[in-house]
């Protein structure tokens, strides 16, 4: 195995269409885990959790921190300070438009009353996720 | 062979020097975007399979009930691509008889049902024309869900070793219950109430399905783009072969003809 020091975190960033951080050395990330907001620093226990539509905020030892909205997915803290983030999508949050949220968000709404279930069921995660995704970008 | 037959034979002959040789300019073009598809979910599933690697998860050595899932395609023209699938399957299939299997792709359904045909549970088809997404793997994956629990899940593919090699691989997913029983699940503060295990078993097989059917496509892709090379060789050696065929009968006719006007011509006299 190669070299680890423990003190610097490494995060890995992956979504199936691409990866955006491999390995790369930070000094915190704040996850969107499902039962809570919670930072994670270097030498954190190792767990897994999963996560919930939000932003996943990455802070580089420079003090510059880049953020993502995710879709969900998960998060697994490994011994040694290895961070991998497995989401479905992930994307920064500059490349979302406010207005595009707010007509699809619209729209799920209309549909979440509807009668049919699995169109309801679909609306009601779509409203879940934009909402995030609302309050994230504002 | 006449003349006229030579012509024709070396005509068709032309004509699928043509399309393979197109076939395998398509391959070529595909094989970047396939490569990319490929290492992006390689990078995807490293995310997982580093957390049971640490938490060493293994699959038990008896199984109750073993699924085998085999990835291959829909089209042919690509060398053994299918045939190695369908060997390495039968494989699995004489070590643990009563398994079942899905099969996704129509060239490894209808070489398993040839020979396993009771064992075929599900198949799919449909998918492998394009580089496959993670919303094709969660279909299938979450279709597979509804057969019910499985002890031991196996994915079989065809892993993509370099630009002229693949191999028959499998890939294993991890039932909740294998999950639990990690020995070094301990290392590892999981919350109770979360259903992690669950989550976490469903999530790997979605990206075994993605990840096995991003390295098929690439070693399809490149299986093909070799096959076509190959075949456009073959029939460019062909062609040397009938032209030459074709001058040789064509000039023999020609000196015949002359023989008979001269002939002719002498007896005249």
């Amino acid at each position: 195995a190669e070299a680890v020091n423990p003190d610097v975190l490494k995060v890995s960033l992956v979504a199936p269409h691409q990866a955006i951080f491999t390995n790369k050395e930070v000094s915190q990330v704040n996850l969107p885990a499902s039962s809570g907001e919670m930072g994670v620093l270097a030498n954190h226990v190792p767990t897994v959790e999963e996560l919930a539509p939000g932003v996943v905020e990455v802070i580089e030892s420079s003090g510059t921190a880049s953020k993502y909205f995710v879709s969900g997915g998960f998060a697994s803290i490994l011994p040694g300070s290895k961070l991998s983030i497995s989401t479905v999508e992930a994307h920064p949050l500059d490349a979302f438009s406010s207005e595009n949220i707010k007509s699809l968000l619209a729209e799920a709404q209309k549909n979440a009353s509807s009668a049919d279930e699995t169109v309801a069921a679909e609306a009601a995660i779509e409203i879940e996720v934009l909402e995030a995704l609302q309050a994230a970008v504002h | 062979a006449t003349l006229r037959e030579i012509e024709t034979r070396l005509k068709s002959i032309k004509n699928i020097e043509k399309i393979t040789n197109t076939m395998k300019v398509v391959a070529s073009t595909r094989m970047g975007r396939a490569q990319r598809a490929m290492a992006s979910s390689r990078a995807f599933r490293e995310g997982d399979s580093d957390f049971f690697a640490t938490a060493e998860t293994s699959t038990p050595e008896t199984a109750e009930k073993t699924l085998i899932i085999a990835v291959s395609s829909d089209k042919g023209l690509c060398g053994s691509i299918h045939s190695q699938i369908a060997k390495a399957t039968r494989a699995k299939l004489q070590e643990t008889p009563n398994a079942d299997v899905v099969t996704i792709g129509d060239k490894i359904k209808a070489q398993m049902l040839r020979t396993h045909s009771s064992n075929v549970v599900l198949s799919f088809n449909g998918v492998g024309k394009e580089a496959p997404t993670f919303w094709e793997a969660s279909l299938i994956a979450d279709e597979i869900r509804k057969l019910g629990d499985y002890d031991k899940i196996e994915v079989m593919y065809n892993k993509f070793v370099s630009g002229v090699a693949f191999e028959p691989s499998v890939f294993p997913s991890f039932s909740p219950i294998s999950i639990e029983e990690s020995p070094k699940l301990s290392e590892f503060e999981l919350e109770e109430d979360q259903a992690i295990p669950t989550s976490l078993s469903q999530i790997s097989l979605t990206n075994a399905i993605l990840n096995a059917m991003a390295e098929g496509y690439a070693s399809e892709i490149s299986a093909r783009r070799n096959a076509m090379d190959n075949a456009s060789k073959n029939a460019g050696e062909m062609i040397n072969k009938y032209s030459i065929l074709y001058n040789r009968t064509r000039q023999a006719v020609i000196t015949n003809e002359l023989v008979d006007i001269i002939t002719g011509a002498s007896s005249l006299d």
